[in-house]
This record gives C-alpha cells, structure tokens and sequence, in this order.
C-alpha cells in the first residue's frame, strides 16, 4: 500500500462501468476521480495532475485513441491503460504502439487491473520515455 | 351454200306441182331447225368442255401449290432445331407416326426405331415414372401438356426437355392426333443452377455478415454490464474482507458465472471473426454485370425495369468481389423494397462514372417514395430499420466494406422522386 494515496483517472461513457471501478479501486488505496467523456477530462485534469488514466476507446466525441494521441502529443505525464468491450477496437500491441502502458479486455479482473496499474505507476510512461 | 342452190334450182326446174313445193318447203325448215340445234348443242358441249378444261388445269394448278406447301410444311418441320413429334391418338397404344431429324438428335434414336413405337418408352428405364404418369393423364383428359423434364437419350445421358404436347383435332372435334415439341433446356438449367448457387452464396455472405455485426455489437453492449457487474462484486468481496463468509461465497458465484458469460461471448465473437477481404483487380462494370444477373428474376417477378448506363473504358478498381457484390446487392434490395409501394414508374438505374482521375462512382437510383428527411441521418446506425423485418445492419455493413476500399457511400433523395445510393471506389494504381 502506497504511503501517499496514488490518483487514478478512469474515462468511460458507461457510467455503471465508472462507478463499479471506483468502488473496486478505492478498496485497493487508490484515489479515484471518473469522468465520462475524455473531454471532461482534458476539461478538468491539469498538466500538474499526476496519475494513471483508465481510459476506454469506444466512446461518443472523443475516442480513447484520438485522446490517447493528444496526451502524447501533449507530452502529459500520465500513464494509460486502454479498456474495450471489443477486440477488434484495439489490442495490447496497438496500445503499447500509441504510447499506452497497456490494452484490457472488458470484462478484467481486479487483479489484471491492479498489477498493471502497478506497473504503470513504477515505470516512467511510455510518451516520455 | 351451194347445196342450197342446187335444191332451189331443183324445186324451179324439176317439181312444179303446188302440193309438192309445200312439201319440199317445210322438209328444207326441218332441215334448217335441225341443223341449228345440233349447231346449239356443239356450242354448248364445247364450252363445257372447255370450262371442264379450265377447272381441271385449275385443279391440278391447285394440286401443285399444295403440294409444295405439304413440302414446304414438312421441309420447316425438318429443319426445325426443336424436336417435333405426332402421336397417332387413334390407336390403342399412341404410336408415334413422324419425328423430325432434331427429335433423331435429341433422343438418339433413329427414325425407323421410333416409328410405330409408343412415346414414352423413348423415356428410358431410368425416367421418373411420376412424371410419366402425369403426362399421360393430361393427355387422356385431352388436354395439353407443358413441363420440363428430365429425359434419357438413348445411351443414357440425362438431358432437361422443355416439352409441349398440343391435341390435334378433326372437323368434329374429334381428336385424332397429338402433336409434340421438345427443346434441350440442359444448358439454360445449368446456367440457371449456377446463377442460383451464385445469389445463395452471396446471400449467405451477407446473412453471415450480418450475424457477425449482429453478435459484435450485442457483444459490445452486454460486455459493458458484464465490467459492470465483475467489478461490484470484487469490490463488495474486498469491502467485506474477512466478515460474512455466506454473503462473500454468494459474490464467488456471481464474479464466476460473470466470467463464464464473459468467455461465452468472446468464444461467439471469435467464431464470427470477419474472413480477410481478397484484394483482387476488377472491372467494376463486369463486377456489376455479374451481380444484376444474379437478380433478373427477381426484379421481373417485382415488375421492375433495371436499367445500366456504364462509361466505357473505366480503369481498373482493387477490392474484393465478394464484398463489393454484397454492397450492391444491399443497394439494389433496398431500391427493391423501396418500389414495392410504387404505382407509377418501377426503374432501378445503375450508372458507372469517373468521378476524377483518381476515383470510380457507381450510382443506384430508384424512382420509389423517397425518404423521410429525418431518417437520413440515421441510416447508417446500427440496428436503425424501417422495414418491418429489417435488423438494420445492411447499410451500416455496406458503408464499412466500402470505408475499408477507401471509398464513401452516402443515400440521398433524388430532387424529383426517389432515392439515390452511390458509392466511390478508389481507382488501381498500377503497382496494386
């Protein structure tokens, strides 16, 4: 358990996904923040803010890739865990490609989810590096 | 005349008596009266005879021409490429008294082994007795047969005949004969079969396609509740930790049965994984060609014109066949049911044009009801249908195969009538 609770930002339109994550997370430390739209993100969360975003691709507006592509372009420091319901949205190669730490398959497991938060908060990002 | 003279002179010279001059007198009108009759009759025997005359060489003239047309009849029988048969319908067993030679090719029998035989055992043994049966019924009813069967040469070979058998009929209505026509249609079937086969493959393609998007997108939105779901219930699990071990179990099961139903979804999706398009070079007019063959029948059974207006000599296109046939096919289904309504003008339009030089449009216009102006927008989305038993998927399908060419599809309204689907195709370039 880390001593400075470490914050989390999940992006997905689904709200149940949202608040069922958050749930599962804060039993894990974690600080959650959910938003439902990348754009409420970029709206909300300040260069300053540092984390690790989960964040979904099939969504209204902006997808999880074109919001993976400004984070990079951006040079944000966050690391990215890309989610989808669907295969064929995306893989771990393609996310690891666009600068994302790593590619879930909904639905995961808390532990697939945590151990690669984990990783993604030891490491420096993939953007970055 | 002279005669008459010297009668005269002896009646002058020789007889003076009163008596006998009368006498004489009324013997010489006798004479006259006789002469004149049998003069009459001569005439009258010598026209006779010279009308007889007339209608004999009428007659035989008569004779002759239909003579010839008995040859020409028989002469056009012979040559005729369908086979033409007579059934004597007098005799007992219906022998067969003419053939023509294309009736000789068609079967493989000669013409001294059909004659005097009875039709139907130039079927063969291996000829569907049903269909026998049922000719010879139609037949003794005296009515007239039509129907495609299949027929056995003589050595064996199995041919398709289109056959039509017509009773012919006395003054009196008697029948007295039946005439036959049969034409080899082996080669029409066979290429009817395979434009069959063609329009079902396709078909199939397409339901596949369908039930493909289908599951993906039913797969997408159960996988949302199933995220939903497995994480509610890790996080109660967590929040309980070593407290309730009754209600922590009760959560093993759902965390369980969420994974199973999970896996069974990935499974279906997997099954249904879209086949790699086979890029190839095309000739999109041949392309089209192909498919509107495919649905003839179908639009003549809907009494609908389907009209091409192709530009020649359009450049090659790269994309798979498969695929684009099933573009078109959902395009021209829709214009199909979009006339289904339709009173009036019942056209479907295909038109092929260079766009630039860089891009091939293909157009299928319809002179149906239109669209309502606010369904527009929404025809691309999945499961968006108007049809009663549509699911939806056809455009939204149609318009991803197209976005993977490189091209775009779009559906207007026509500025009279109807409606106008047309997509773009990116042209070869020559090291595709």
């Amino acid at each position: 358990m880390p001593a400075e609770q470490e914050r989390l930002y999940i992006v997905d339109d689904n709200e149940s996904v949202c608040r069922s994550l958050k749930l599962l997370l804060t039993t894990y430390g974690f600080e959650v923040s959910t938003f439902t739209s990348a754009e409420k993100f970029f709206g909300t969360v300040s260069d300053k803010d540092r984390g690790c975003l989960i964040m979904d691709i099939h969504m209204p507006g902006l997808s999880g890739w074109e919001a993976l592509k400004r984070i990079v372009e951006f040079k944000i420091d966050c690391p990215v865990i890309m989610i989808s319901a669907n295969k064929t949205d995306g893989n771990p190669e393609r996310a690891l490609k666009s600068g994302a730490v790593g590619f879930l398959l909904k639905p995961f497991t808390d532990k697939a989810l945590v151990d690669l938060i984990h990783s993604a908060l030891e490491k420096p990002t993939t953007a970055l590096a | 005349m002279k005669k008459k003279t010297t009668i005269s002179k002896r009646l002058a010279i020789g007889k003076t008596k009163n008596g006998e001059q009368k006498r004489l007198k009324g013997v010489v009108a006798g004479l006259r009266k006789n002469r004149n009759g049998l003069n009459d009759k001569i005439r009258k025997q010598k026209n006779a005879l010279v009308k007889k005359n007339g209608e004999l060489r009428n007659g035989a003239e008569k004779q002759v021409r239909a003579e010839e047309q008995i040859h020409i009849r028989t002469k056009a029988m012979e040559s005729a490429v369908d086979g033409i048969f007579i059934i004597d319908a007098q005799k007992q067993d219906y022998p067969i008294i003419y053939v023509n030679q294309s009736f000789q090719k068609m079967t493989g029998y000669q013409k001294k082994e059909i004659l005097g035989q009875n039709y139907f055992l130039l079927y063969g043994s291996e000829a569907d007795p049903q269909v026998i049966e049922k000719i010879k019924q139609t037949i003794r009813k005296e009515k007239a047969y039509h129907g495609e069967t299949p027929n056995y040469k003589k050595d064996g070979k199995k041919h398709w005949n289109l056959l039509r058998i017509t009773p012919v009929q006395d003054a009196r209505g008697a029948i007295t004969h039946y005439v036959g026509i049969q034409t080899d249609v082996t080669m029409m079937r066979e290429k009817q079969k395979e434009i069959d086969e063609q329009r079902e493959e396709l078909l199939h393609v397409t339901r596949v396609g369908k039930l493909a998007e289908f599951v993906s997108s039913l797969a997408h939105e159960i996988s949302q509740p199933l995220t939903s779901i497995l994480s509610y219930a890790q996080a109660a699990q967590r929040m309980l930790a070593d407290r309730e071990p009754k209600l922590r179990e009760i959560l093993s099961y759902i965390i369980d049965d969420d994974q199973r139903a999970a896996e069974v979804i990935h499974r279906l999706r997997t099954l249904l994984k879209k086949s790699k398009p086979d890029m190839k070079q095309l000739d999109i007019n041949t392309l089209i060609n192909d498919t509107v063959e495919l649905i003839t029948t179908d639009a003549t059974v809907r009494n609908v014109d389907l009209k091409r207006d192709f530009a020649s000599h359009l450049p090659l296109v790269t994309g798979d066949r498969v695929q684009l046939q099933q573009v078109l096919l959902n395009l021209i289904s829709n214009s199909f049911e979009a006339l289904e309504s339709s009173r009036d003008v019942r056209e479907i339009s295909i038109r092929t044009s260079l766009q630039d030089n860089d891009t091939i449009r293909v157009e299928v216009k319809d002179t149906g009801v239109g669209l309502p102006v606010e369904n527009i927008p929404k025809l691309f989305t999945r499961f968006f249908t108007s049809k009663p038993d549509g699911l939806g998927m056809g455009l939204s399908i149609s318009r991803s195969i197209i976005e993977a060419h490189g091209g775009r599809l779009d559906v207007d309204n026509n500025p009279g009538s109807g409606v106008t689907a047309y997509f773009t195709i990116p042209i070869s370039t020559k090291d595709a």
